[in-house]
């Protein structure tokens, strides 16, 4: 059982690069729109692209440990 | 062991059993959102104007022009065609994720419902690169831009619904799991906070990134 657990939690790990991702991503987005406002809408899509592919492995990490956890 | 066990229970698809038919519960709150939908739809345009005389009609107006405007901003002026379908699964993705506030458990928390989705998306795309380019224009266009790259192009078909079912499915689990943990921490206050957040921002914004990257793979099939 214990051993599952932290199978379970090693998979979770891969939120951390995620909220890297997302990091950096919005440290850009934030810079590109202080730089020029009246290009926000477009940077904003791209933003959110970005964030929905990079937060997509730690959606991966989550049903994983999931899996683990409850399908073992 | 018991939260697991109780996180376990809502995990498992429920129906209702008619005769012998078990009718998943995703369906019957999506028969409910349908009809919400149609009658809200038949309520909203009655008596439409040339000049709008009513507050309602603007109101309406403004909201169905806008969702246009942003799908034919990413889609360019050829894909215009596909907008209505885009529209109607963005209005059904809001709602059935906003529905959890009200207790009712989302549909989109089904598996199976996303999948569906998903391979809706998926035919569109290829059919939209088909009718844009025609069979021949289409094959050719797993070639590009390098031949090398036919097998990767020939896979990006299988893992875009996969990614964009996994991502919706798992945002609302995730949602709903965390806020069970939070209800078992603390059972008074606090999780109406943590769920305007998950089942409002996040539900809506998610609903918003599905359609806008089956938008995004549609003009990128039929450029």
């Amino acid at each position: 059982m214990s051993l599952v657990v932290i199978g379970a939690g090693i998979a979770v790990l891969t939120g951390l690069g995620a909220g890297i991702g997302i990091g950096i991503a919005t440290s850009g987005a934030t810079e590109a729109i202080a730089r020029q406002p009246e290009a926000a809408d477009k940077i904003n899509k791209t933003f959110l692209l970005g964030c929905a592919l990079a937060e997509a492995t730690a959606i991966y990490g989550l049903l994983i440990a999931l899996v683990i956890l409850f399908l073992k | 062991m018991s939260l697991s066990e109780k996180l376990m229970e809502h995990l498992q698809v429920k129906g209702f059993m008619i005769g012998d038919f078990s009718i998943p519960q995703s369906v019957v709150v999506t028969w409910g959102i349908m009809a919400f939908l149609t009658i809200a739809g038949f309520l909203l345009t009655r008596n439409l104007q040339v000049v709008p005389a009513t507050k309602r009609q603007i109101y309406v107006e403004t909201a169905v022009t806008g969702i246009y405007a942003i799908l034919e901003g990413i889609l360019g002026k050829e894909g215009k065609r596909y907008v209505p379908y885009l529209a109607t699964v963005l209005l059904y993705l809001g709602i059935s994720n906003i529905i959890g506030i009200f207790g009712v458990t989302p549909p989109t928390k089904d598996l199976n419902t996303t999948a569906a989705l998903a391979i809706m998306s998926i035919i569109l795309i290829e059919f939209a690169g088909i009718r844009q380019k025609g069979i021949k224009g289409f094959l050719k266009s797993f070639a590009e831009p390098l031949p090398l790259l036919v097998p990767l192009n020939i896979m990006e078909i299988f893992i875009r619904p996969l990614s964009l079912c996994m991502r919706l499915f798992g945002n609302v689990l995730g949602a709903f799991i965390l806020m069970e943990l939070i209800k078992a921490v603390v059972p008074i206050g606090v999780p109406v906070l943590f769920s305007l957040y998950f089942d409002l921002f996040d539900g809506c914004l998610q609903a918003y990134i599905f359609v806008f990257l089956t938008a995004l793979f549609i003009k990128e099939a039929i450029e």
